[in-house]
């Protein structure tokens, strides 16, 4: 039991970061213990997150969540089910009832000081298109798969590039997915052993997995080892993107 | 092309959730028939009936899947759409026809402003509330309630369009997007209902931890309808109108809260505001969840599904506790249409949201001793119940 506790405690103190925003939330908590005088709103904003509170901290909670939802890693989403943000604005309001600007102003500095702008997260970036997905992904598609094309054309990619490319463009089947990216999902797969796990890549191992798997396009980037020369095995350079390398094998058939 | 397309999203965007909305609307108090909560239920009731139909075309179809699917959700959803409207066009009749509004208006400008606040006169709410509060120094309030509430007012809507803008211009790298929107853009460009490998496009069998919160259909739809493509409309357009719904939620939260002091209203918003900005403190906060993975159904379930219990939760507990004691069953049935309507976003939210439904209701259980509350909840609670049981007997 105890162990799961730390195994809570741990995933409370990821959850709440540097800690600022929980404890704001705790100390607007007990303000509206102490002060709210209407019962439907402290049933609302405190008895309720209180013990749901309460519920996330036991380990008796824990282990009934995994065996239901059979995912022991979404377990932060309990604290989902409160209203920190509605908690404390709310409490904000009613601290600072007699005094709107200064109230407005404190609580801004607090919020902003005690926060991480989202904006500012190294995921979030300049869209280059209404795609929001990285041009050269979509360029790289495009080459392959012009527009007015038919069928599906199996490629192998890059990791870098796996998370977009059926995002652009469904018709693109690909020997390996996001999948293989996430390291808890991990399985064997001849061409990502070939592609991405070997240092240096070995053209043999590489053609091998990728015509049992029938890619009829392969995509390096120009940067990456290589032991040997892909048009030297039969396979036509067929397009450079920003670094990305497009060849074609026309050995392969569906 | 773009000026069909547009117009299709203004028509299924805008104008159907907007109507299918009027028709719950006037069941709703008039304090209460505003535009904004028009939006949110007509959008909660959308989602519901997306559900209804999308989940046996999912597991009854094979081929063909999604354009069944759309077929009859977009004519279920028009049938709907056109019968809120008669009944607010007729309703709208009736009391221009009746004493209070049958003086003929001195222009079409006050004409048509008499007509909306007969369908919304809710919108009328806060002035007339606070008015009515013996309590209240109307000459002051008057005069505290005009430049400064409007500037906090733009302060506020400025946050928000902010953030629209920034959900338009800003990419958010996500990875569970190789999931979900591709399943959108599957449905869109390839016919299928969660079929299909998201991730490598093989075939495959139903995925039932994910094939039930159909979210990502319910994308799809529009974006076959409006031809834009369905990551577009993922990352670009749904945003925009998500955020937007939200925040509905959360002025309506704030309404209760500050019943008496609504020129706080805008102080609250913007908090709300601030706190969606900066409450990035880690990757598992629905505020980061809500500004970067906004169309993802797990972000729905923190940000829609949760707020809107809140709100109808805080709206009962006024009904059985306040002072004006008044047990309506208006927020039960929205209750209903939320916790039917949670499921479309992730099973897990049909689970934590039904959770804290049932808690809500206990605690107001014990505090007031009325047992109706028992039976009412165990009502709303039927349409995830049978959502919970379906999972269970798929996933067998």
């Amino acid at each position: 039991m105890y162990g799961i506790f730390m195994e809570i405690w741990v995933i409370l103190k990821l959850y709440a970061g540097t800690g600022f925003f929980v404890g704001l939330f705790l100390a607007a908590l007990i303000y509206l213990a102490i002060c709210e005088k209407e019962m439907h709103k402290k049933i609302l904003l405190v008895f309720v997150p209180a013990v749901l509170f309460v519920i996330f901290m036991l380990p008796i909670s824990r282990i009934v969540f995994v065996a239901v939802m059979d995912d022991g890693e979404t377990y932060y989403r309990i604290l989902w089910m409160i209203p920190m943000g509605v908690v404390i604005a709310y409490a904000t309001c009613k601290l600072f009832a007699e005094y709107r600007r200064v109230g407005l102003i404190i609580s801004t500095i607090v919020v902003i000081a005690s926060g991480s702008l989202v904006y500012n997260s190294s995921n979030v970036t300049k869209a280059e298109n209404a795609y929001h997905l990285p041009q050269t992904a979509i360029d790289i598609v495009d080459s392959i798969y012009p527009e007015g094309s038919t069928g599906k054309e199996r490629v192998a990619f890059p990791a870098s590039l796996v998370h977009y490319v059926r995002q652009y463009n469904t018709n693109i089947l690909m020997p390996y997915g996001r999948e293989m990216v996430v390291t808890q999902w991990y399985y064997y797969n001849a061409v990502y052993e070939a592609m991405e796990k070997a240092e240096t890549i070995s053209c043999e191992d590489l053609l091998t997995a990728t015509r049992e798997t029938k890619c009829k396009y392969i995509v390096l980037h120009e940067t990456r080892a290589i032991d040997g020369d892909l048009t030297e095995y039969g396979l036509k350079l067929v397009d450079t993107i920003d670094g990305y390398q497009i060849f074609y094998d026309s050995s392969v058939e569906y | 092309m773009i000026v069909l397309s547009a117009l299709s999203l203004i028509l299924w965007l805008i104008l159907v959730p907007f109507c299918m909305g009027l028709l719950i609307c006037r069941i709703l108090p008039p304090s209460r028939q505003t535009v904004g909560i028009t939006f949110l239920v007509g959008y909660l009731l959308s989602f519901a009936v997306f559900e209804v139909i999308s989940i046996p075309c999912m597991i009854s179809i094979q081929y063909g899947a999604f354009s069944t699917c759309c077929t009859i959700f977009a004519v279920v959803s028009i049938l709907i759409a056109v019968a809120g409207l008669v009944v607010n066009v007729l309703h709208t009749i009736k009391e221009l026809k009746s004493v209070a509004y049958g003086n003929i208006q001195e222009s079409f400008l006050d004409g048509a402003k008499e007509v909306a606040l007969i369908i919304f006169p809710g919108e009328l709410r806060a002035g007339a509330e606070d008015m009515m509060n013996p309590r209240r120094d109307i000459a002051g309030m008057k005069k505290s309630f005009s430049k400064e509430d409007l500037l906090y007012w733009f302060l506020f809507i400025g946050l928000v369009v902010f953030q629209l803008f920034m959900a338009v211009t800003r990419a958010s790298f996500d990875g569970d997007d190789a999931y979900y929107v591709t399943e959108s853009l599957l449905a869109q460009q390839q016919d299928v209902m969660n079929t299909v490998l998201p991730y490598t496009g093989t075939s495959t069998s139903l995925d039932i931890r994910h094939a039930l919160a159909v979210f990502t259909m319910w994308i799809a739809f529009i974006a076959k309808m409006s031809g834009i493509h369905a990551t577009i409309m993922s990352h670009t357009i749904i945003p925009v109108v998500l955020i937007s719904l939200t925040y509905v939620i959360y002025l309506e939260i704030g309404r209760i809260l500050l019943h008496r002091r609504q020129e706080f209203l805008p102080i609250f918003m913007i908090i709300m505001a601030l706190i969606q900005m900066f409450g990035n403190v880690s990757i598992y906060t629905t505020e980061t969840f809500f500004l970067t993975r906004t169309w993802q159904g797990k972000s729905m379930t923190g940000n829609f599904v949760m707020p809107m219990i809140i709100w109808l939760m805080l709206w009962i507990a006024e009904d059985e506790i306040g002072k004006l004691s008044q047990k309506r069953a208006t927020p039960w049935i929205l209750l209903a249409l939320t916790t039917m309507s949670s499921g479309i976003f992730s099973s897990m939210g049909a689970i934590l949201g039904t959770a804290l439904l049932c808690l809500i209701s206990l605690a107001l259980l014990i505090y007031t001793r009325h047992w109706k509350l028992i039976f009412k909840t165990f009502l709303v609670c039927i349409p995830s119940g049978v959502y919970v049981l379906l999972y269970l007997f798929l996933r067998i």
